[in-house]
């Protein structure tokens, strides 16, 4: 541990901070006013939310017909943004949690918003098994609870039963992992501000914090058992997930490959999403010296390993399909392909595998510009990539009698806005409430030439005093 | 803890003060008891209960206090009657609960239809509680009571008969004794009196044909059982031609081969459109109606040279057909004379002169076409109706009564008609429902739904069949029996009429019972009796008639042709929404008609399913969309009657109400267009077909209701698995090879060696229901799903849900083609719930709201779904329904007709096929109450009882000796996607077409 491998690579921030200017720099966005853009930002994203909300309320009240699907296809928007979002919470739990075991600095940088990104998409996620229901009033009912109906109880083969503890536990753990790493910040928070209602919730939130000895070990033993409590879950949620799918018998969902090939597509498409806030916030929040480009290259680097795997993944599939000598299994592949929803395969290919191939070259990888616009383009291919999965399976299964088509209604169109929505307005809220960097562990990761990651705590406490 | 502890309860236990006395009354009032207390409580609830009531309505606090005889609450009370839906007149019984006449289904031992009933049949109790029918007399669009109406009416009446004028009774076929003799009473006290007969698609040209050949007016019984070779040109005799129900019983008897009789008839259809009938047919080949003459007489020819009798007397014109073909049909013919039948549904009297001719080449009448009891339902005549017309025209009728048909609507030129009616001195329409021909009339006297009306009904010599009201009029409405009789003069009631009837014409005719009461009673309880019939065999044929064809039908040019569609076969079903909703069985359109057209034909003009185009015949130029329809002829546009209906207006909102639904109806505010301005007059004549038309893209597009998007087995080319370009999901093979391999046409066995990989999750027990439908003898008629859709609540979800692929049918009839050009061949499925043993909605449920039960059925807990959907997902046959809305009636009269014995589901939750779980139970409390074991058979579900063709079995598989379980171990039994492994409990029938085994064949042993 004494070796310092650190003193041999490049410094996690730039511009030679100090300690104290850390904790200056990342509480200042919080401490002044919101500017113009949070605004705009604000009013955007609450528009889009409460077009959801209202779309939603008249989803309920009058029916899932409001939504584009028929008799064959009765999962599509739906499902795809359900998956979507879960999938984008991955990254905030592979960079909290198994990036943190794996001691990658690099990660304290970017760990918070991630993970509040985590938090933020699954209570997206969240929303859609429950609206997809067609008496979501019921929705209790998937609970195994002891009731006097029997008791009837929930069928514990079903995969949703499984998703329903699967995305529960994952939302739990993640909220609880997010507090927890938040608890020494919010500490300097209320250590900066005057008094008044902001020092008092975060006292209250920061529970006593002391930054003596004893409360900086048990913080770092509970994250560190934490995270171990966290890293089964990147890999289980979207196992599950994926189950939702692979325990079917419909050809393009019956297949075995889904959970790996599920995880890394989620872990794919959370990075990208981390990649484009991150990018933004940087610009937005002044805080270009703490996410540097050294940090966006290794996110990137780390997008595109996965993203190769998803690419293996398609490959796999098209070769098992080809290979089982299962005609209907042959059939789904090449109607994906050529069939009638052909451009959505193609737009996920293009955008998954072909487009972030580009961040090979160092020239890509560190124009920020053409990573966010990759980025981009990563969510859009993950997006399609669940389209095309829940979508053309389902359209041209078995009997060719029941094949049918599939047209998004203005009602799922706006309730997916509505959800990007309820994204933005939590991340907005989340910028103007509490660090959106690590400041403990940034600090914890800075060459300050004190040595003891502890040391370097305990003095960030003594600087925001 | 040591025990010289002491605990006390409270202060004062502590410092000694006496406990309080354990007095149970001492802390309430002495008088008040706790019986006392409930008392008051009790008295003050209820008080407050009555308090908040409003004196109860009174003909809603009154139930039947006097029972009636025979008749329980809540149990099914069933009564023999017979259909009016169409003049047919097959057998019913009614299923009446609590006074509400609720399911029509066929009477299995009446001698004609035998059991089955059609869609359309089955669909007639929707109309009775239909709050649009007319409740009462109208003068001029104004309610009226009968007392004024029929004095009215009769103040003009009496003038007609003192000063002499026109009186004429405009009815749709009827083969009722009463009715004809009702009409001829009150005709007969005018001095110029005509009953003239009118259907939009009527036979008139056959009953032409046989007074040429015969001499007599007359349509012989057709007895399709007895065929062994069926030539039709055009007729689709098991869809809409005649009596389709009768037609497709007799037709299935030759049309199932055994291990042991490796036989059946050989059907060959010659037609322009793909109709029904030509789905089902071992030959089709694609003839204009215009070219069947050239092709009878090139056969009648062939036949009278093979029977060496004289031929025509001079070449007849080149035939449109191989010769061969003729040769080869002539073949078959000749080796089945005496067993064979040729139809033609053509209106010209030329062609079925042809066609007695050929009949009586082979030996057919007295075999076939039986005219000892000859058909008695259909008595159009177009003489008789152009001399109406001409009449009208010339204002030389004084009186006109409509009943049962709407000329304004299905006649050609109505605009001069409304005209010509506009001058007639007294117009009564009796009907039901307002229509054409009621905005024209200046009384409307709307007879009673026929479930309300006694009825009777000859619809061959010598068979009578009786109805009686099951229950009474919803309106004020009037039997037309009864206004007939008023207006003759001499009031009486439609009992009496109908007694009165059967004691004159019918009751003389049998010597078995002596007593006329009991012969009536019986005959109203049986609900038919078979008498003498009155005709004896007509005269001799006479050769003379016929007229060889000397001309060759223009080779360019398409052709139009009129036609009636199996769900709506005329405009008097306009108001029926499951009709409308019932999907075509061949172009599976529904809510619309439209311009079928080949592919070839679309190709050459630009056109694409939906696109609207003109058609222009002659001087008359509708617009609609079209339909591409494989097996079309190339040079033919056809067209479907009975739409454009006014009163479809109704249905512009049918659907669910929400912001991005679309309306119902066409561009003309109707439920599609009328084609009967199409019709022509052509010598005298009421012709359905015509060569002046011309097609012609308009540019504007409506998407066609369909609830099948694809169309075939065979997938689509670029993306079909290399090796694998059929699903083998239905599987057909030939006559010559099923003879030879009874088992063949399997394509390969996917049993997976070892068996089940699990154990059996369901122990067998004593039952387990399944199902086998032959798709030998499906016809495609969709009775079933009319029958499904009464019997179980489905609801009607309107046109612009079906555009999303929404409709609820939980059976549905599923159809592929396979092969193009000359060579399209149709495959009919019925596809519902399998009811897997190993299902896979059943394991994805989260909250178990679809099971298995002990008898092998796939349940559906409705209020137990909460609407994931995934067991629709993961349903391999597509067969589940998700209530996408609340899909109330749009007339809460409507909810009369529900079966009570079925939930009626709330939106947000899955349904599907039952295997009608009402019925195994009724039919299982039914055999406990009677102390007997449960017999195959005495459970019939919806589906299985009124399938014209017997398609359908149903039953216990556990029993061996039951119909199902032998049915199952047929030779040509197959299970759909049986590789899965979920061992669905529904099993099919191969389909064998009687073909030697071609390559073709051979090849595409499957669809």
């Amino acid at each position: 541990m004494s070796e310092h491998p650190e003193f041999h690579r490049p410094p996690l921030i730039d511009g030679h901070k100090s300690l104290a200017d850390v904790t200056r720099d990342i509480c200042a966005p919080l401490e002044r006013r919101a500017t113009a853009l949070w605004w705009w930002a604000f009013i955007a994203a609450v528009s889009a939310l409460l077009l959801g909300v209202v779309t939603v309320w008249y989803q309920i009240k009058t029916g899932i017909g409001t939504w584009g699907l028929n008799k064959t296809v009765g999962w599509a928007f739906d499902i795809t943004n359900f998956v979507f979002w879960v999938g984008i919470g991955h990254a905030g739990t592979l960079i909290s949690a198994v990036l943190f075991l794996f001691r990658q600095k690099w990660r304290t940088s970017v760990n918070r918003s991630a993970e509040a990104m985590t938090l933020f998409a699954v209570m997206c996620a969240g929303i859609y098994p429950l609206i997809h229901m067609g008496r979501p009033w019921l929705a209790y009912w998937m609970m195994p609870y002891p009731n006097t109906r029997g008791p009837l109880w929930v069928n514990f083969k079903s995969p949703l039963i499984w998703d329903f503890f699967a995305i529960s536990t994952y939302f739990l753990i993640s909220a609880l992992f997010w507090y927890v790493g938040l608890i020494p910040d919010l500490a300097t928070v209320r250590d900066r501000a005057r008094p008044g209602l902001r020092q008092r919730v975060c006292k209250w939130l920061s529970l006593g914090w002391d930054g003596s000895f004893r409360t900086w070990h048990r913080y770092e033993l509970v994250y560190l058992l934490l995270a171990g409590l966290a890293t089964p879950l990147v890999f289980s949620v979207h196992t599950i997930v994926s189950t939702d799918f692979a325990t079917s018998v419909i050809p393009g969902w019956h297949t075995t490959i889904f959970p790996p090939y599920f995880v890394a597509g989620a872990i794919f498409s959370g990075l990208a999403m981390v990649l484009t806030l991150m990018l933004i916030a940087r610009k937005a929040l002044n805080l270009e010296d703490y996410l540097t480009p050294r940090h966006i290259e290794r996110m990137c680097l780390l997008m595109v390993s996965m993203g190769s795997l998803v690419g293996l993944a398609y490959g796999t599939e098209f070769f098992m399909a080809f290979y089982s000598g299962n005609a209907y299994e042959q059939f789904v592949f090449k109607n994906r392909a050529f069939g009638p929803l052909a451009w959505a395969y193609w737009t996920m290919v293009t955008c998954n595998v072909v487009i972030p191939q580009l961040i090979w070259f160092k020239a890509v990888r560190t124009n920020l510009a053409l990573v966010f616009v990759i980025s981009i383009c990563v969510n859009i291919g993950m997006w399609f990539e669940r389209f095309v999965i829940i979508v053309t399976s389902l359209h041209r299964d078995y009997l060719p009698s029941s094949w049918a088509h599939y047209i998004p209604s203005t009602v799922e169109i706006a309730t997916f806005i509505g959800s990007f929505g309820l994204f933005f307005t939590c991340f907005l809220l989340f910028c103007r409430a509490a660090p959106v960097v690590a400041i403990a562990e940034v600090k914890g990761a800075m060459q300050t030439g004190h040595g003891g990651h502890h040391e370097s705590h305990a003095t960030g406490q003594e600087a925001a005093a | 803890m040591s025990a010289s502890l002491t605990y006390w309860r409270s202060l004062s236990e502590r410092d000694g003060e006496p406990a309080p006395a354990l007095d149970p009354t001492a802390s309430r009032p002495a008088d008040f008891s706790r019986r006392r207390f409930l008392e008051a409580t009790g008295f003050t609830l209820s008080a407050l209960a009555a308090a908040g009531c409003r004196p109860a309505r009174e003909e809603l606090a009154l139930p039947s206090v006097t029972g009636v005889a025979g008749q329980i609450p809540g149990r099914n009370r069933i009564c023999a009657a017979t259909c009016a839906a169409c003049p047919a007149a097959c057998g019913l019984l009614v299923t009446t609960r609590d006074g509400r006449p609720l399911k029509l289904e066929g009477m299995p031992e009446h001698p004609l239809s035998r059991g089955g009933l059609c869609a359309v049949g089955q669909a007639q109790p929707l109309g009775l509680y239909d709050s649009l029918r007319l409740t009462g007399p109208l003068q001029r669009g104004q309610p009226i009571s009968w007392r004024d109406a029929d004095q009215k009416i009769l103040d003009v009446l009496q003038q007609l008969r003192e000063a002499g004028g026109a009186v004429r009774v405009l009815t749709g076929s009827t083969c009722s004794p009463s009715l004809r003799r009702m009409i001829g009473r009150f005709l007969g006290t005018f001095s110029d009196g005509r009953h003239v007969v009118f259907d939009s698609l009527g036979c008139s040209a056959i009953l032409g044909a046989h007074e040429q050949t015969h001499g007599v007016r007359m349509l012989p019984r057709y007895r399709f059982e007895n065929a062994r070779a069926i030539v039709s040109l055009g007729t689709d005799f098991l869809g809409t031609w005649l009596s389709p129900v009768e037609f497709a019983r007799g037709w299935r008897q030759g049309r199932i081969p055994t291990t042991d009789r490796p036989e059946m008839s050989y059907h060959v259809q010659l037609e322009g459109r793909m109709s029904l009938t030509g789905t089902k047919a071992d030959r089709r080949l694609r003839v204009l109606p215009d070219e069947y003459a050239l092709i009878l007489g090139h056969l009648a020819a062939d036949l009278a040279n093979r029977a060496g009798l004289p031929g025509p007397s001079a070449p007849l014109p080149a035939l449109p057909v191989a010769a061969d073909e003729i040769t080869a049909l002539a073949d078959r013919l000749w080796d089945a004379r005496g067993a064979s039948l040729v139809l033609s549904d053509s209106d010209d009297v030329q062609v079925q002169v042809l066609v007695n001719d050929v009949n009586h080449l082979l030996d057919n009448y007295g075999a076939t076409l039986d005219t000892a009891r000859p058909d008695q339902r259909w008595q159009s005549d177009d003489d008789s109706l152009s001399r109406l017309l001409a009449e009208l025209r010339n204002g030389k009728v004084a009186a006109l009564f409509v009943a049962g048909t709407d000329p304004l609507h299905n006649l050609p030129q109505s605009a001069d008609l409304a005209e010509a009616l506009g001058n007639v001195g007294l117009v009564v329409s009796l009907a039901r429902w307002l229509d054409a021909t009621t905005t024209a009339a200046q009384f409307i006297c709307p007879e009673h739904h026929p479930l309300e009306d006694w009825t009777d009904a000859e619809p061959i010599s010598g068979l009578v069949s009786y109805s009686q009201p099951m229950l009474a009029p919803l309106g004020q409405t009037r039997s037309i029996l009864e206004s007939l009789a008023a207006w003759s003069g001499q009031p009486a009631t439609a009992y009496d009429i109908v007694r009165d009837t059967c004691r004159q014409q019918v009751f003389s005719r049998q010597s078995q019972i002596a007593d006329f009461t009991a012969f009536w009673d019986q005959a109203v309880q049986t609900g038919f009796v078979e008498v003498e019939p009155v005709t004896g065999g007509p005269p001799a044929f006479n050769p003379e008639a016929v007229q060889w064809p000397t001309t060759a039908p223009a080779t360019d040019g398409p052709r139009l042709a009129v036609h009636a569609n199996v769900g709506m076969p005329d405009s008097r079903h306009a108001h029926n929404a499951w009709l409308h909703e019932l999907p075509d069985p061949i172009t599976k359109g529904t809510w619309d008609n439209y311009a079928c057209i080949s592919p070839a034909l679309a190709l050459a003009q630009g056109l694409a399913d939906g696109d609207i185009a003109t058609v222009t015949a002659g001087d008359v130029r509708i617009e609609l969309p079209v339909c591409i329809q494989p097996g079309q002829h190339d040079r033919l546009v056809s067209v479907a009657l009975g739409y454009g209906v006014p009163g479809t207006e109704r249905f512009a909102h049918i659907g669910p109400d929400w912001f991005e639904a679309r309306s119902g109806v066409g561009e003309n505010g109707l439920v599609g267009v009328n084609a009967a301005p199409l019709l022509t007059w052509s010598d005298g004549r009421l012709s359905s077909t015509r060569s002046d038309v011309q097609l012609a893209k308009t540019g504007r597009h409506r998407p066609l209701a369909t609830t099948q998007e694809h169309h075939s087995l065979t997938l689509p080319a670029n993306t079909a698995p290399h090796g694998a370009p059929v699903r083998d999901i239905v599987q057909e093979t030939t006559l010559a090879a099923f003879a030879q391999n009874p088992h063949g046409g399997t394509p390969h066995a996917h049993h997976v060696a070892g068996g089940e990989l699990w154990p059996a999750d369901h122990p067998p027990g004593d039952e387990k229901w399944g199902m086998v439908i032959d798709l030998n003898a499906c016809t495609g008629c969709s009775a079933c799903v009319v029958a499904c859709q009464v019997e179980n609540n489905i609801p009607v979800v309107g046109r612009d849900e079906v555009v999303r692929q929404r409709e609820m049918h939980w059976l549905r009839i599923d159809r592929y083609y396979a092969g193009d050009g000359d060579d399209v061949r149709v495959a009919h499925q019925p596809m519902l719930c399998q009811h897997c043993d190993n299902a896979p909605c059943e394991t994805v449920c989260p909250v178990l709201a679809t099971v298995h039960s002990a008898d092998g059925l796939n349940q559906q807990a409705y209020n137990r779904c909460v609407g994931t959907r995934y067991c629709a997902n993961n349903c391999p046959y597509k067969v589940r329904r998700f209530n996408w809305f609340d899909y109330p009636h749009d007339d809460a009269l409507e909810n009369l007709a529900l079966n009570p014995d079925v939930t009626v589901r709330m939106r947000g939750i899955m349904e599907k096929c039952s295997l009608c779980v009402q019925r195994i139970q009724e039919g299982r409390h039914e055999a406990r109450r009677l102390g007997i074991p449960l017999a195959d058979g005495a459970i019939q579900i919806a589906c299985q009882q009124s399938c014209p063709a017997q398609a359908i079995s149903f039953g216990n598989l556990r029993d061996a000796t039951s119909a199902v379980a032998a049915a199952r171990t047929s030779e040509r039994s197959f299970r759909v996607l049986e590789e899965l492994g979920v061992e669905p409990a529904v099993a099919y029938l191969r389909i064998v077409r009687n073909a030697e085994a071609t390559d073709t064949h051979a090849e595409a042993a499957h669809v």
